[in-house]
């Protein structure tokens, strides 16, 4: 089978590649094992939100400042001033509504309740534009009873040190005690699955009563609802008599794995081939250039195209891997940048800056990766695989991931033009 | 102070590992007033960091065979009064093509000397009896090891110490000690918590600090000479053994491989470290190397088997009295008298000796106890089963009857919890729906055992916790349950503050674990670990290394 471009790597960047090649009218498929780090996305992405253990309050300041080598730079400031206009609407046609603004951070409420720099919140989460005034008045944080992965308890100090007064309250509908009596049910995405239609309407009876009760003015639950569209988050909040805002649960994220499906639907929508649960096992390098690539389900067929993109992330989504003696790229062997041996790649500090985060594949200034030291003219890496940032540390990782898709995307359609 | 605190006591036992909380089990059962003190928690110390061995005494045999003999009594003592802490997998020492098959008859021929019943059988069946074990071997010997928990086992000692009314301080340490001229009358306490210091009095103090010990005698201006051997070990992601397998040679590094619940252990590396660093329990990557060079040989598996973590435990060595110089090494239990050894009245210590032995350690000391306060009373601890392995449930009720209306009699947690606490389980209260509620899916732990575990097996934080009911030592090291578990826990102490800070130090704690083999899926769930709680949730910022308030 022949594309114009393959991806390989399903999650937030090669989604978002994916689908600005598709609306350029190329042709693209993309390879994905069906695993995406949006699936414990914390409701909100991150353009670049921390320097030196300090919130950043302009991203774009900090950004012009990046050292050599990070993905940043290689944008570089005007194309990250020309693609970041395109990331809402992206976003927006896929049904996915994104709250924020490019210029300045805002703070969003984690599910223990600090406040954290945010670029784009997802709609109706718990966000505001700074954390020492919180316009909420008093808060009634609202939890299903038996949920255990939201801590109305945590939320409450962060909201108390705030100087705001909360009161906590839970509870419960029939169709949910059916969930309760299994030992495991109670998790936030077969929660969301039962509330629709005419459930919601009783589910806003019951936090408008405990508003009535507690005189609340603002109400915070745990982001429980609306697992395939936003339209139950929306139905909610039209009942309920005042604004209503959700926290992030722990994982399963409910709007990370409603934003990945939103993709891949609007990807697949465009005409987009998704080849899902799939693993690219080997490729076929030629005079500098990958020809094909085999997967473990198509077996002998080969995927041919012009342009491949690597989207497969970090350690976590298995884009790098690590043995006792080296870190490598598993599909293809690609040239990967570690600093030292195994006794430098962590710090026994969990909090401490882990050098294994920036880990990635070598890439040149146009992202595009390098095999036994040779450049690879037809394939890019972008998003976490492609290193040389603290995702974690900097609160770059979203920025990166959908900035990196943008610009190669255009590479890429300039290129077959 | 209030009355409580001014109460005296017959008997202070200091260290809450399994000596201690067996020294404290056997002064109660014996009619003492006693109190247990113990500066963190309960198996905090080496207790809880070894191989969770029930020793047949072979691995002795050839060495020492005072100790084999002693193991092996202990061992079917502890089958009896432990049940439910010990599982009966039996044991092989195995030759390897590159070691001395001739080693493996003098083997056998000690162990039937110390009255450990030794059988020699066909590598064939050995390979049959344990697939696991490397197919190459040219010698099996079948023995009677099997696995203990020393968690449940020690909390076990304590709750039957509480039971016949003693009474128990966690997170005190012992900073000085009472005394009148030549006599100790009591101990200084410092509460690790707010720092606030006390005395509590006794006509007797007992020493059972292990290693700490050594410490301990010096606030009580006596020598005892221990030294610290650091031993490494390997938890494993699976229990990819059933039978304990040891290698038939001379201990050395990495000879054995223990199945202990849902997990493997390969141990241990021996170093000898400075006094000084007893409480740095750092795993080298050199340890780690070690222990999977030597470990692959007794199982090629461990080769591509996940590595949940690596941790460390230190024995304490003593010094044999009659050598001035300190290198002689006494092997057994050792049980000092200061008053005839260093004209010190009312001060013991118990010391030496092993897990294994923790009972006989405890007779022994409460033994020179009763002597000294002129009691006769004798010891039945031998006899007694522990709480938790009654051979029928107390308060009446029959274990397998629960308040759960639907679907099944007993849930997967439920019976996990069952394995866990024996008939105590009969004690962890299903009154609603949410205490059934699962916690730690790897584990399955549920809410209403945690709940027990708060309310009654003195549980001040995560860590207690983990160690309790094994809350997060599961294949997810904590990262999906933790955070579940301070939502419970802060419902019990409602102190948000206090609980997150204990969360943040919690995870750490999991990473320092998980850092020395930090890689392949260690370090994937590392990164996992790091988003969810210094990304998603913010943890970081509350994260204050010197808010410790347990042995990491």
């Amino acid at each position: 089978m022949k594309y114009d471009s393959i991806i390989i790597g399903g999650g937030i960047s090669g989604l978002v590649c994916g689908i600005k090649l598709l609306k350029a009218g190329k042709k693209v498929a993309i390879v994905s094992s069906g695993q995406s780090a949006l699936h414990f996305n914390s409701g909100a992405i991150a353009l670049f939100g921390r320097k030196d253990g300090k919130d950043v309050l302009h991203p774009l300041d900090e950004i012009a400042r990046v050292p050599e080598g990070h993905p940043y730079a290689k944008l570089g400031m005007d194309t990250i001033k020309r693609l970041l206009p395109e990331v809402k609407p992206l976003f927006a046609e896929a049904g996915i509504t994104l709250v924020g603004s490019d210029n300045e951070n805002h703070y969003r409420l984690t599910p223990t309740g600090m406040f954290k720099p945010a670029w784009l919140s997802m709609l109706d989460y718990a966000s505001v534009s700074r954390p020492d005034s919180l316009p909420w008045g008093k808060v009634a944080i609202i939890n299903i009873t038996g949920f255990l992965d939201f801590y109305p308890d945590f939320i409450a100090r962060g909201l108390n040190l705030a100087g705001l007064q909360c009161e906590a309250r839970d509870f419960t509908v029939p169709e949910l005690e059916t969930l309760r009596k299994s030992s495991t049910e109670m998790r936030a995405t077969n929660i969301a699955r039962f509330i629709t239609g005419d459930v919601i309407r009783r589910f806003a009876a019951e936090v408008n009563r405990i508003v009535a009760e507690t005189h609340a003015d603002t109400v915070l639950m745990p982001a429980i609802i609306g697992l395939f569209d936003e339209e139950p988050v929306r139905l909610l909040k039209e009942q309920v008599v005042c604004p209503l805002y959700y926290v992030s649960t722990m994982p399963m994220s409910l709007c990370g794995m409603r934003a990945q499906m939103r993709l891949r639907n609007h990807f697949q929508h465009l005409g987009g081939a998704y080849l899902i649960g799939d693993t690219v096992c080997s490729g076929n390098f030629d005079g500098g250039r990958l020809k094909e690539i085999s997967t473990v389900n198509l077996g002998d067929m080969t995927l041919e195209a012009d342009r491949f993109v690597l989207a497969t992330g970090s350690f976590f989504s298995h884009g790098l891997e690590a043995t006792p003696n080296k870190v490598f790229e598993p599909i293809f062997n690609l040239d990967v940048n570690v600093s030292g041996p195994r006794v430098e790649w962590c710090d026994v500090d969990l909090y401490k800056d882990q050098q294994y985060m920036k880990f990635g594949v070598v890439t040149d200034e146009s992202f595009h990766v390098y095999k036994d030291g040779s450049r690879i003219d037809n394939m890019q890496a972008i998003g976490a695989v492609a290193g040389g940032h603290d995702a974690l540390k900097e609160e770059s990782g979203g920025g990166v991931a959908i900035l990196t898709a943008l610009k190669v995307a255009s590479d890429i359609i300039n290129e077959l033009k | 102070m209030s009355q409580e605190n001014n109460r005296h006591y017959d008997v202070i036992v200091i260290g809450g590992g399994a000596t201690g909380a067996g020294t404290a089990r056997d002064c109660a059962m014996r009619g003492l007033k006693t109190l247990l003190v113990e500066r963190f928690d309960f198996t905090a110390g080496a207790t809880g960091r070894n191989h969770g061995l029930l020793h047949s005494g072979a691995r002795y045999a050839v060495t020492d065979q005072e100790s084999a003999t002693e193991c092996i009594k202990e061992n079917m003592i502890l089958r009896r009064i432990a049940r439910h802490c010990v599982d009966d997998t039996g044991g092989l020492f195995v030759t390897l093509p590159e070691d001395d098959l001739e080693y493996q008859h003098n083997f056998v021929e000690c162990c039937h000397k110390a009255g450990i019943n030794a059988e020699p059988i066909d590598p064939k069946d050995a390979i049959r009896l344990e697939p696991a074990v490397n197919h190459d071997i040219i010698g099996a010997v079948k023995v009677p090891d099997g696995a203990i928990d020393p968690f449940r086992l020690t909390v076990a000692n304590v709750v039957s110490a509480r039971k016949d009314g003693a009474d128990v301080l966690t997170y005190h340490e012992v900073i000085g000690f009472e005394r009148e001229q030549n006599r100790i009358t009591g101990v200084k306490l410092r509460d690790s918590k707010n720092g606030e210091i006390t005395s509590r009095y006794a006509d007797l103090v007992i020493n059972a600090g292990g290693i700490w010990g050594h410490h301990i005698a010096e606030l009580a201006g006596v020598r005892v000479n221990m030294f610290p051997a650091k031993g490494a070990l390997l938890i494993f992601g699976h229990r990819v053994n059933n039978v304990v397998i040891n290698r038939c040679r001379k201990p050395a590094d990495a000879d054995i491989l223990v199945p202990g619940d849902t997990i493997s252990l390969i141990g241990t590396t021996s170093s000898r470290i400075p006094y000084d660093q007893i409480d740095n329990m750092d795993v080298t990557q050199e340890e780690v190397d070690v222990l999977m060079r030597e470990g692959t040989k007794i199982a090629p598996s461990l080769a591509y088997t996940r590595i949940l973590r690596a941790y460390a435990g230190v024995r304490p060595l003593v010094a044999s009295d009659n050598d001035p110089s300190g290198r002689s090494i006494s092997r057994g239990i050792v049980c000092l008298d200061h008053a005839t050894r260093d004209g010190l009245e009312g001060f013991i210590t118990i010391t030496g000796g092993k897990l294994m032995t923790y009972r006989l350690m405890a007779e022994w000391a409460t033994d020179l106890a009763c002597k000294k306060l002129g009691r006769d009373v004798k010891c039945r601890t031998a006899e007694i089963p522990l709480p938790g392995s009654e051979l029928e449930a107390h308060e009446g009720g029959t274990v397998m009857t629960r308040p759960k209306a639907h679907i099944i009699d007993l849930s997967t947690d439920q019976k996990a919890a069952e394995e866990r606490h024996g008939s105590l389980s009969a004690e962890i209260k299903y009154n609603t729906l949410a205490d059934e509620a699962v916690v730690c899916e790897c584990e399955q732990v549920s809410v209403g055992e945690l709940k027990y575990a708060i309310d009654r097996l003195h549980c001040e934080n995560l860590i207690n916790l983990r160690r309790r009911t094994r809350l997060g030592m599961g294949t997810c090291q904590g990262e999906l349950c933790a955070c579940r578990a301070a939502g419970i826990l802060v419902k019990a102490n409602k102190c948000a503050e206090r609980t997150l800070r204990d969360l943040s130090s919690f995870i750490n704690e999991r990473w320092k674990g998980m850092y020395p083999v930090s890689w392949g899926e260690s370090l994937v769930e590392g990164q996992f670990m790091s988003w969810l709680y210094e990304g998603v949730c913010g943890l970081d910022e509350i994260a204050l290394p010197e808010d410790k308030i347990d042995a990491k």
